[in-house]
């Protein structure tokens, strides 16, 4: 397969790590935040950390889907699949997020029919081989994902398939990104982008970072070299006095991103006015709903849902870990009384997680922690 | 490798990960194209998002193709 062996060339990356090294000021500190939990896992996989100077820091951003999600939303979830005749499909992870009663595996253990779906058109067989359930799609995740969950509701409707319906919780990658730019506790010198969300939305909803706030972003692919490439047009552009949105991972993204998808989107979604997120608190128009003319699939209309807010447990600091205020490892409960087999906040649950990433590969590296945090 | 979905780079189906695939064969609208992995593994995936013909990389997400790696 093209496009994944050179980019996981550890003579590039040694090369790129020893530009890195010229390109820093030496009498400064960097601090650049990788919004998306994809960027996060390749990060702590590959070790990139070692490689970069001493003086530029990777904080973690909001872009993994499953660890903004709120608990009042997994309960509204278990509360769907707790009815009678409902199959409630979902992602794999979302299976162990807890809310305010349990997990979604929690509900099944205890005899709600609750299935893993490897997409949103594997929900929508079930629906097709089981005529008499009602089955519910748990549907999260940015604009990589709306546009799935999109066609399969286009295809349900063709389809007039009657017992499939969509609990939304889709969520849009500018407005968070906003809010944590507005916040007074967040310093960072730049960012690197999204690329699998950037390949539907472009480079356009990045582009008001550099105009309002003078940070720079580079729209990155996953493998490790097209990291650490980002991480270098990030110092280049400091280094010369530049910000702008550029985009590293050529090879998929386009400044217009994906016109089709963003149409189909349009057609199935419309912006919710509020969307509670994780860490983040309520922000304006930063998720999707079910348009009007596709409301016979909301499953929120459909069944109700109780729709309240919970909040997060008291030692669980997954919301400072979502704004980069904090490293997963300084978290009061990181690897104690939370772990991936036993997690309380999302940031452990998710693999691309913040938490679950470093507990599964970063704690092993020697000195990148403080060592009394890791059980 | 992540438990539920078996895909070694992250979780392909849980967060906003995509996996390139091979495109094998076409197929109409709303209804999966054969592709596969560098693995091996094939998969129905829509191909309505993008233009892509037999021999192209494409990254999919949530079974659908969401881009087309330059050719």
């Amino acid at each position: 397969m093209r496009f994944a062996a050179e980019y996981r060339d550890g003579t590039i990356g040694r090369a790129i790590a020893r530009r890195l090294a010229d390109v820093v000021d030496p009498d400064r500190l960097y601090k650049l935040m990788e919004i998306c939990g994809g960027h996060t896992h390749t990060i702590y996989k590959y070790g990139i950390g070692s490689l970069l100077p001493a003086n530029v820091e990777l904080v973690h951003g909001p872009g993994c889907p499953v660890c903004v999600i709120p608990m009042g939303r997994v309960a509204d979830a278990i509360a769907i699949a707790r009815q009678p005749g409902v199959i409630l499909t979902c992602f794999g992870d979302l299976l162990r997020v807890p809310g305010s009663d349990g997990t979604l595996l929690d509900a099944r253990a205890a005899g709600a029919d609750v299935r893993i779906a490897y997409s949103p058109l594997d929900a929508l067989r079930i629906a097709r081989e089981n005529p008499r359930a009602e089955v519910v799609f748990f549907a999260i995740g940015f604009e990589t994902t709306a546009p799935s969950t999109a066609l399969t509701l286009l295809r349900a409707r063709a389809e007039a398939t009657s017992n499939f319906s969509c609990f939304c919780n889709h969520v849009t990658i500018g407005p968070p990104l906003r809010a944590l730019l507005d916040s007074p506790d967040v310093f960072l010198d730049g960012f690197v982008g999204p690329g699998h969300v950037a390949t539907v939305v472009g480079s356009a909803p990045f582009e008001f970072i550099p105009a309002e706030h003078g940070k720079g972003v580079v729209i990155a692919g996953f493998e490790p070299i097209d990291v650490l490439q980002a991480v270098l047009m990030l110092l280049e552009q400091l280094r010369s006095g530049r910000c702008e949105v550029e985009i590293q991972y050529v090879r998929a993204v386009t400044a217009a991103g994906n016109q089709r998808a963003l149409e189909v989107m349009d057609t199935v979604f419309a912006l919710r006015p509020q969307f509670e997120w994780r860490g983040l608190g309520f922000i304006p128009d930063s998720a999707l709903r079910l348009a009007d003319e596709f409301a016979e699939f909301d499953a929120e209309l459909r069944f109700g849902v109780p729709g309240v807010r919970i909040e997060d447990p008291k030692a669980c600091q997954c919301g400072e870990v979502l704004r980069g205020s904090i490293k997963p490892w300084e978290c009061k409960v990181f690897g104690t009384a939370c772990t991936p087999e036993r997690p309380i906040g999302t940031c452990m649950v998710a693999a691309e997680g913040a938490c679950a990433a470093y507990f599964n590969y970063g704690r092993l590296a020697a000195g990148a922690r403080a060592p009394e945090a890791v059980g | 490798m992540h438990d539920a979905c078996g895909h070694t780079g992250g979780c392909a189906i849980c967060a906003d990960d995509a996996i390139a695939m091979r495109v094998v064969e076409t197929a109409p609208p709303l209804q999966g194209a054969r592709c596969v992995t560098a693995d091996g593994t094939a998969a129905l995936v829509l191909l309505d998002l993008v233009d892509a013909e037999v021999g192209d990389q494409v990254l999919v997400h949530g079974g659908v193709a969401i881009a087309r790696a330059a050719r």
